[in-house]
């Protein structure tokens, strides 16, 4: 086998695995609303809107040190 | 505790705001000069011919484009990161002294590399690769100045509240990334002083000349890897990064959805870098790059998008901010230009419509679109944006940048409308043969064809330039007007009559 | 996994980087040795030529010149046979050019000569009607960088092998050999010997006159290299 075939079956098959991972991830995206802290994924829109210094973070830095 | 309520520090910001006005008028008056060439030949020798060798087309091209790339872009990444970047991470420069040493840095090197760009160019030494004229000297300048603004990027990333990076902070580091891989590979080059040693009279010979390590076929592939990718992560990822920021922001309004934000970066990362292919098209390289950059192209329609349906839908159920505020149409136009030229790009990868648009105006025009009407309307945007927030002052007049909307809208569509012309009919006309078989017209009739064409899009360019020195006027104006109360500052800015 | 990523910037931009740099790593790598291969009948430009070529790169003339000449009848009756990678083997940089306003030159020297060259950049629209190309004039008394064109030359022999004083195949079966200097001096005796068989054909006085002193203008540089495209 020389170097073109063997590009050509890695390409087929990088398509391929990239194709199911993406729609598995975009399912998991769309099915899961919230993450292991509580978060809806959409909440992080606010990281632009709630911007001063002395806005709440979203999900702070702070809180895991406090663990 | 500090005494003091900690606040952002917009020192850096301001002085890269600066250049982005400056180097714009710079980059975009060489530009019209440029236009009013190819229409009126005339204008070469304008300053007598005396000086012709400094303001003839070919000297000027480069100046043209690096000065509106390099500095009236590359400026106005800088002055939103040093912006967006303190406030999505909720920490002030003001903290870290090291930090600010660094953004001052930053300018002032920067400043140092775009003069030495400047006198180069205009002494005619260049690489002839496109974008990557800087010969090795300023490269190396230039690398320093990029990692000062990654250590920007990722101490402060590193000194964060907010522990999630939020979406402009994915696109400024793979700006950071994708720049700094593509530019050292592009650029390897072999000082010719080096190899003078071989003979024992070493060091003749200009010492800042070199030659490219890539010959050929190869170099080129690897200039147009680099030069669609320097497109990619200097005039799409980074303003990509300026609107998920500055549209919310100054609508008051959440992303329309921050998942599909998600899948257009991913996918944005991983195909764009394929598409480098679509310049050789018909070229020497290999056929199933050509393939590929042509696939890859079209595939590209997809994330690209993502980006920009996601900023239209942004407005949803708020549409009535484009009409009553200018700085909303800016970006809104800025979107809407995005959407369109990155559709007209993949029709142009396309393999039969690049046989006829390829060397053509029409190309010219591609990058205009793009350029003037994505690019600069965004960065614009964002400099109106943060003027009040950085000055704390309102903009100084909601007409003129009514006034300058519109102006600018105007020359754009003239621009790109005079350059599809331009280009269908120049490669039609060089493709025509007669009934008997041998071709239609001579090279000449194809370029005397194109004055009208030339013309409109010299207007078209002027009239851009004019928006930008209102611009430029209103944002000078703003320094000195009324102060605001911090209140005033949430969402939409505060303009002036 | 994503999401995890937008927390650990460490982690987000390795994952960034090996995206971005995934598509050049299958594109560029594994053609790279091949596409370099001189064609038979390619030779190495000589000083005086490279030193043109230098004289064409300050001028910025490929940003309106290419120099490929793609597959078509159209491009082929216009400029002549299409290009092939093999003849680029010692183009360092490649000067294709991105936009053709003026008509491409990769085989200029086959159909114009240097008495036409001489007239044209002088004047070009006294040559061809209603053209748009400036007048390149200060190449009349601007010097060719002859010391530049050879550190050139012996930095490409020396780190990329490119056969200067060897014999390179020629079409027609014969071999070529492209002299390349052993000294400065030597290099600069050369270009010189080579620039009077052009300037032999120029009319200009003030080039005449430099030649004569031992002084190579720009254009005769140039026009030597544009002799060279075929």
């Amino acid at each position: 086998m020389n170097i073109a075939e063997l590009q050509a079956y890695g390409y087929v098959a990088a398509m391929v695995i990239l194709v199911i991972l993406t729609y598995w991830y975009i399912y998991h995206l769309y099915t899961k609303k919230k993450d292991a802290r509580g978060i809806d994924y959409e909440e992080y829109s606010n990281m632009a809107l709630k911007d001063d210094v002395t806005d709440t973070p979203v999900s702070a830095r702070s809180d895991d040190k406090e663990k | 505790m500090e005494n003091r309520p900690l606040e952002y520090d917009y020192t850096v910001t301001k002085m890269f705001m600066f250049t982005t006005i400056v180097l714009g008028i710079v980059g975009m008056l060489i530009g019209v000069i440029l236009a009013f060439e190819l229409a009126f030949p005339e204008v070469n020798t304008i300053l007598g011919s005396g000086v012709a060798e400094y303001t003839n087309f070919s000297r000027l091209r480069p100046l043209h484009t690096d000065a509106v790339i390099f500095g009236f872009t590359l400026s106005g990444i800088f002055a939103t990161w040093y912006y967006v970047g303190q406030r999505v991470l909720k920490v002030s420069m003001a903290e870290s002294g090291f930090l600010m040493f660094i953004g001052k840095l930053h300018f002032w090197l920067y400043l140092v590399g775009v003069a030495a760009v400047v006198v180069s160019l205009f002494m005619g030494i260049t690489t002839s690769k496109e974008y990557a004229e800087f010969e090795w000297p300023i490269d190396i300048a230039i690398v320093v100045v990029w990692v000062l603004f990654g250590i920007s990027i990722f101490g402060l990333i590193g000194i964060r509240r907010e522990k999630s990076l939020y979406i402009s902070v994915w696109y400024y580091i793979a700006t950071f990334l994708g720049i700094a891989m593509l530019y050292v590979f592009n650029n390897m080059e072999i000082p010719t002083i080096l190899g003078t040693n071989g003979i024992g009279e070493a060091g003749f010979g200009n010492w800042w000349h070199s030659v490219s390590m890539y010959a050929g076929t190869n170099d080129a592939l690897v200039q147009w890897w680099y030069g669609h990718n320097a497109v990619a992560f200097g005039f799409t990822v980074p303003i990509v990064a300026m609107i998920y920021y500055f549209l919310p922001k100054e609508s008051g309004q959440a992303i329309y959805s921050y998942k599909l934000s998600l899948l257009s970066f991913w996918g944005l990362m991983f195909v764009y870098l394929w598409a480098g292919g679509h310049h050789l098209l018909y070229s020497t390289v290999p056929d199933w790059v050509q393939t590929m950059g042509s696939i890859f192209s079209i595939v590209l329609i997809l994330p690209s998008w993502g980006s920009a349906i996601n900023m239209l839908l942004t407005m949803k159920g708020e549409w009535q901010q484009v009409a009553s505020s200018p700085l909303i149409k800016f970006m809104i136009l800025a979107s809407t230009f995005y959407m369109f030229s990155t559709l007209e790009g993949p029709i142009q990868a396309i393999k039969s419509v690049n046989a006829i648009a390829h060397f053509t105006d029409w190309i010219v025009g591609h990058v205009h679109d793009g350029t003037l009407g994505w690019v600069g309307f965004m960065i614009m945007g964002a400099l109106f944006h943060m003027a009040p927030r950085v000055f704390k002052r309102e903009i100084y007049s909601k007409s003129l940048m009514a006034t300058q909307f519109w102006i600018q809208t105007l020359g754009v569509v003239f621009y790109f409308t005079s350059m599809w012309i331009a280009g269908i009919t120049q490669g039609m006309m060089w493709r025509a043969h007669d009934e008997f078989g041998n071709l239609a017209y001579s090279f000449i009739d194809t370029v005397t064809v194109l004055h009208p064409y030339y013309t409109l899009r010299a207007i078209g360019g002027t009239l851009y330039l004019v928006g930008f020195f209102i611009f430029a006027y209103n944002i000078y104006r703003t320094m000195s007007a009324r102060p605001v109360e911090e209140s005033e500052l949430q969402s939409a800015s505060p303009m002036g009559a | 996994m994503f999401h995890w990523l937008e927390k650990h910037p460490f982690f987000f931009a390795v994952a960034v980087f090996v995206m971005i740099a995934f598509a050049g790593l299958v594109e560029i790598l594994p053609n790279f040795a091949q596409a370099s291969r001189p064609l038979i009948g390619t030779a190495p430009y000589s000083t005086l030529e490279l030193a043109g070529r230098h004289v064409y790169i300050k001028n910025s003339c490929n940003a309106c010149h290419s120099q490929l000449i793609r597959p078509f009848k159209s491009e082929t009756d216009r400029y002549g046979h299409y290009s092939r990678s093999g003849e680029y083997a010692y183009d360092r940089p490649f000067l294709w050019g991105s936009k053709r306003t003026g008509p491409d030159l990769m085989r200029v020297g086959n159909y114009r000569t240097t008495d036409w060259h001489e007239n044209h950049m002088k004047a070009p629209s006294k040559i061809v009607l209603d053209s748009i190309m400036p007048a390149f004039t200060w190449m009349f008394t601007n010097l060719a960088d002859i010391n530049t064109a050879y550190a050139e030359q012996l930095t490409v022999a020396q780190f990329f092998t490119v056969p200067y004083n060897q014999p390179v195949p020629m079409k027609d079966g014969s071999t070529k050999v492209v002299k390349m200097g052993a000294t400065l001096a030597d290099a600069n005796a050369l270009a010189l010997a080579e620039a009077k068989v052009v300037a032999a054909d120029m009319k200009d006085q003030n080039v005449k006159d430099a030649i004569a002193r031992g002084e190579i203008p720009e254009i005769v540089a140039l026009i030597a290299y544009l002799n060279s495209l075929k």
